[in-house]
């Protein structure tokens, strides 16, 4: 099972008796069996037959459309499952109460224990680098989580954990010709905030479908708060991901020299960065294998992919809701 | 009068009742291999249909009913020897360890009896695996089992009330057992967050 990336501008993407089928310039570039897809990203101009569609959301395969850049633009989802029951509970946890205020420690833990993980490896590896301060930094504001109890108050530590991140993250980057100050957005200006940009948004397309598929309105968060158009619960379930999907890959593809800096393009005036075809087809081959690699889930005990994980978590969040956990864990890998 | 309940929901019920609450409360359903069986089976079966064959009258997929107990469903095959019906329902694998097959028949049974005024003393199920005619006494132990079963099922169709989740041998070929993940209460409660 996996996601199929259309990212090839003005292909049409068509159904043939029980497969998905791509074609560009006069060419059959992709011909797949609907039984191995379980998600379709849509990047850039591209045409779907109605067909397409109909097979994908009766198959309940959820469809993302993005610009060529990576930037989200929306979904076309399958219907909700009738389960009622998962979202009243989620609607009941809504706002200040005990149950919101434990997921928010958990999702904001989560993150900053896997940042911390990815620092502290990082140091194992290239022990000359100074990365202790940040650490300790981040220990401390893990440590700080149990005892805070306001929501607003845990978004300040994420926050503040968040800043210690990225200030070390410079130094995880190895290989020369890229270089991060900070964390920038919409659009990034820089090669690693494009490709990490570029990350969040397939990691999201990812974790909404999950929740779709459980069940929850992806639009109710407890981290993030309400907004319109802005599915909170996503980005509140995507946040101890980053650090194990996307920050990894992007790390990994520029330390390796999978991408170079000459994959890049600059926009004039705007100085808005975008990967090349080329680059952007490698990014997404990276992004797809580590969602299909696997690892033993630290609860769970078994062997799973981080495309499992994403269901399994939006799973152990539901029963939390529903009273059959007594605590929500995160992924929480050393 | 509350929402009739599926004649089907008590085999569920019988066998887990969580799972009938995902089923007809939840209102999920997955095909896995097991289901997409049965149904190919019952899409045979589901064919409404009669016919003599030497003594026996045989009628296919009509509907049950019963005012009395809020029952409602398909039956798959009822047949009538001497004057006397039973019901049979068809079964994809062999005659399991739990009674839940059972409870379907005497459910079925409840509303033949209503709805012709005759009493139903057995009916069967019919297991495609072994080809074989299990027979069930409709004893009136059964029939107060399932009509407790009823009167659970209805409670939880009305309130929406989960009932717990429990891991065991039976959720192995559950297909729902993905969305249900049994074993995550006492996973979850052992588990000791790394540092």
């Amino acid at each position: 099972m996996g996601t199929v990336y259309v990212s090839q501008d003005d292909s049409f993407i068509g159904k043939t008796d029980e497969r998905l089928t791509v074609k560009a310039e006069k060419k059959q570039i992709l011909d797949v069996p609907l039984i191995k897809i379980d998600g379709l990203v849509i990047l850039g101009r591209a045409t779907i037959s109605p067909a397409a569609v109909i097979e994908l959301l009766e198959r309940k395969i959820p469809m993302s459309f993005m610009t060529g850049t990576g930037r989200f633009l929306g979904r076309l989802e399958p219907e909700l499952t009738k389960n009622i029951f998962v979202r009243r509970s989620q609607w009941d946890a809504a706002g200040e109460t005990p149950k919101a205020i434990h997921m928010v420690q958990a999702f904001v833990r989560g993150k900053l224990k896997n940042y911390r993980a990815s620092l502290m490896r990082h140091l194992r590896d290239y022990p000359d680098n100074d990365l202790q301060k940040w650490i300790d930094d981040l220990e401390r504001a893990i440590d700080s989580l149990a005892t805070i109890k306001a929501i607003a108050s845990l978004r300040g530590v994420e926050g503040h954990g968040s800043a210690v991140y990225w200030q070390a993250f410079p130094k995880l980057i190895r290989a020369d010709g890229f270089s991060f100050t900070t964390r920038n957005r919409r659009p990034p200006i820089d090669p690693v905030n494009a490709m990490l940009s570029f990350g969040y948004s397939l990691l999201r397309h990812d974790v909404q479908g999950a929740l779709n598929i459980v069940g929850f309105d992806p639009y109710l968060g407890y981290l993030h708060t309400e907004r319109y158009g802005r599915p909170s619960l996503a980005l509140d379930l995507m946040e101890e991901f980053r650090p194990l999907i996307v920050d990894a890959i992007v790390l990994s593809a520029i330390n390796r020299k999978a991408i170079a800096p000459k994959d890049f393009t600059s926009e004039p005036l705007s100085k808005a960065i975008s990967l090349s075809n080329e680059a952007r087809k490698v990014f997404l081959t990276l992004y797809e294998q580590k969602k299909q690699s696997k690892f033993k889930h630290p609860v769970m005990g078994r062997q799973c992919t981080y495309q499992e994980a994403f269901e399994l978590q939006a799973r152990l969040l539901a029963k939390y809701l529903m009273d059959e956990t007594d605590k929500y864990p995160p992924l929480v890998m050393k | 009068m509350n929402e009739p309940i599926p004649i089907a929901a008590l085999n569920q019920y019988a066998y887990c009742p969580h799972r009938c609450w995902r089923m007809f409360c939840a209102g999920e359903f997955v095909e896995n291999h097991y289901t997409i069986e049965g149904t190919d089976l019952h899409q045979r079966v589901h064919t409404v249909g009669e016919n003599q064959r030497e003594e026996t009258w045989q009628i296919r997929a009509i509907w049950l009913k019963s005012e009395q107990y809020g029952l409602i469903g398909k039956s798959d095959l009822i047949e009538e020897v001497d004057d006397n019906l039973y019901p049979i329902e068809y079964k994809r694998g062999h005659k399991g360890e739990w009674d839940n097959d059972a409870m379907q028949v005497v459910a079925q049974a409840l509303c033949l009896e209503e709805m012709t005024g005759k009493s139903i003393t057995k009916g069967y199920v019919y297991y495609a695996q072994t080809h074989q005619r299990q027979e069930i006494e409709i004893t009136s132990e059964l029939r107060n089992k399932a009509i407790a079963a009823i009167t659970e099922i209805s409670q939880m169709m009305e309130t929406g009330k989960m009932p717990p989740a429990i891991y065991g041998n039976r959720c192995k070929g559950c297909s729902l057992f993905t969305q249900c993940v049994p074993m995550a209460k006492e996973k979850v409660s052992k588990y000791k967050e790394g540092a």
